[in-house]
């Protein structure tokens, strides 16, 4: 039995700054914590480390080459941020998309899912100091990463969507590997329950740590696993359904806590969804085109304003763009949810123990590029 | 946008019904919201206060440059609540625009959304624009020594033309 650490008196505070070298930090985060002995007064996340000015650049240049920008906003899931673009471009000019792009889209988005997804997994359990789950869930991701370099071109950062369709068709080894990738995966999220959900010790870090609960998440604007866990059914794929979600039968996964472990088991159960839906997407893909017959050259899109949100990996990443009816946006924002999710931090981690932070931080999942744009 | 309809004041029925202003309803198929409303920087509070007692979050906070066009900064708020009956879902989104002019500055929703406390300090940061009443109005996304706000059009373009001033410290503006 450890005995609590007794803390020093009252005022008696002081600063440690965690990152934006830190090893177990994701990324570029700085978190500057007040302590009293071990425990966090108060914390502040400074962030702007990965700022690259993406929406800068998108003033500065046409819609088209804008695109390849998008996937570099959050890198773990690069292929739904550069559909969303797509999406929003499409419904400002009118382009009608071909039924069998629409289809690939979703499969892609979805394995892009489960990638990140499985990304997070294995380095969450590393932060946690579990080493072997990282390669178990490297070795599936990696699969992924393969199969979507076959249409793609890419490993990470893909440029698959075109205004109107997708750039590569997918072949029968494609949607063979797909299969296989999936019934392999299904094969090994058992054993991942065996080798890490069943562990005591896994448990422990987890359980009860780092509760964002429905009024807190409310309040900061938190969306994805992280308000899902918190008992909040919210997933935009149900909410606005864009491209052709509504014609799918997936299940939106919460849990009550709003804990660490709630937002494990959100997410692994996500990864069944997404596989889910990829099934029901190759069974009815359907035999056609890619792009439309006569693709438009230059997009000059209608005075006007347009909001539009899909469900990253991580939440509710809504694109808002202004046109003037030139081929440059006036403005376009890009409203992340790591940038939502981590400011209701300096919330969740009050009163908490410093050796839970990682565990707190890791778990909500947060991409630094993504909320430094 | 083009084919939005202008309806009378009686026809909208949202949370902030009560206000008096012009809700204008949008087509949420081309535009992804259903209601876009002008509204002057005071009534900014009094929105947020309806919005939060009907549950809709804050989304989204953001301003335009609109100086070269319009004359103006703008101020785009986006107010979402999303229900969901039995098996179906469907979203609910306002769209709040508001117009300062040059120098002027707003009042902060940090007091009825904390999600404003972040997306504040980013348009403060990016356009210079101050809010009244914010706890902590400081610098997010660039250094804490910048002499800019990089989303203002005169800053320059990302090559350094675009502008007299280039892309230098002196297209500081603002503060």
């Amino acid at each position: 039995m450890v005995t609590e650490p007794t803390p020093p008196p009252d005022g008696d505070t002081y600063f440690l700054n965690m990152g934006p070298q830190h090893p177990s930090m994701h990324g570029v985060l700085r978190l500057l914590l007040e302590l009293r002995g071990e425990q966090i007064v108060s914390a502040e996340p400074i962030i702007g480390y990965a700022h690259r000015a993406h929406e800068k650049m998108a003033e500065n240049r046409n819609y088209l080459m804008f695109l390849p920008n998008t996937s570099r906003i959050d890198y773990l899931s690069g292929m739904i941020y550069n559909f969303a673009w797509c999406e929003a471009m499409e419904r400002m000019n009118g382009i009608e998309v071909p039924e069998r792009a629409l289809y690939i889209r979703t499969i892609a988005a979805e394995l892009n899912r489960i990638s990140s997804h499985l990304l997070w997994f294995g380095t969450f359990l590393l932060d946690l100091g579990g080493v072997t789950p990282f390669l178990y869930c490297f070795d599936d991701r990696e699969a992924i990463l393969d199969l979507l370099d076959t249409v793609t071109g890419s490993r990470l950062t893909y440029c698959y969507g075109r205004f109107g369709g997708v750039t590569m068709d997918v072949d029968a080894t494609f949607v063979a590997g797909t299969h296989a990738f999936l019934a392999r995966l299904r094969d090994r999220l058992p054993d991942y329950k065996r080798l890490v959900r069943d562990n005591p010790i896994f448990r422990e870090r987890c359980e009860g740590v780092g509760a964002i609960g429905p009024e807190v998440a409310f309040d900061y604007g938190v969306t994805g696993p992280c308000l899902r866990a918190a008992g909040v059914a919210y997933d935009v794929r149900r909410a606005e359904p864009y491209c052709i979600y509504d014609r799918f039968e997936f299940d939106i996964p919460t849990a009550s806590n709003g804990d660490s472990l709630d937002r494990f088991d959100v997410r692994v159960r996500e990864i069944e969804e997404s596989a889910r839906i990829i099934d029901q997407a190759l069974a009815g893909l359907p035999e056609g085109p890619i792009m439309p017959a006569k693709p438009k050259k230059r997009f000059k899109p209608a005075a006007g304003e347009l909001y539009y949100a899909v469900e990253s990996a991580r939440g509710h990443f809504g694109t808002y763009v202004v046109s003037d009816g030139s081929e440059t946006p006036v403005r376009v924002k890009l409203r992340t949810p790591s940038f939502s999710n981590l400011s209701s931090m300096p919330e969740v981690l009050r009163d908490t123990m410093i050796a839970d932070t990682i565990a707190i931080v890791g778990s909500v999942d947060v991409v630094m590029p993504e909320i430094d744009r | 946008m083009s084919d939005e309809v202008t309806v009378t004041e009686a026809a909208y029925q949202g949370p902030a019904a009560d206000l008096g202003l012009a809700f204008v309803a949008a087509d949420f198929a081309l535009t992804g919201f259903h209601w876009r409303v002008a509204a002057q920087p005071a009534e900014l509070p009094g929105l947020a206060e309806r919005f939060r007692r009907a549950r809709y979050s804050l989304e989204m906070q953001t301003a335009e440059d609109r100086r070269p066009d319009l004359g103006v900064l703008r101020l785009v708020t986006t107010f979402a609540r999303f229900a969901v009956v039995g098996d179906r879902a469907g979203v609910d989104r306002h769209m709040v625009v508001v117009d300062l002019e040059p120098g002027a500055t707003a009042p902060s929703l940090c007091g009825h959304y904390p999600a404003a406390n972040w997306m504040e300090r980013e348009i403060f940061d990016m356009f210079g624009v101050h809010f009244t009443g914010h706890p902590d109005l400081k610098r997010i996304l660039l250094p804490d020594d910048s002499d800019f706000h990089a989303l203002l059009k005169d800053f320059g373009r990302m090559d350094g033309t675009g502008t007299e001033h280039g892309a230098s410290a002196e297209a500081a503006h603002g503060d």
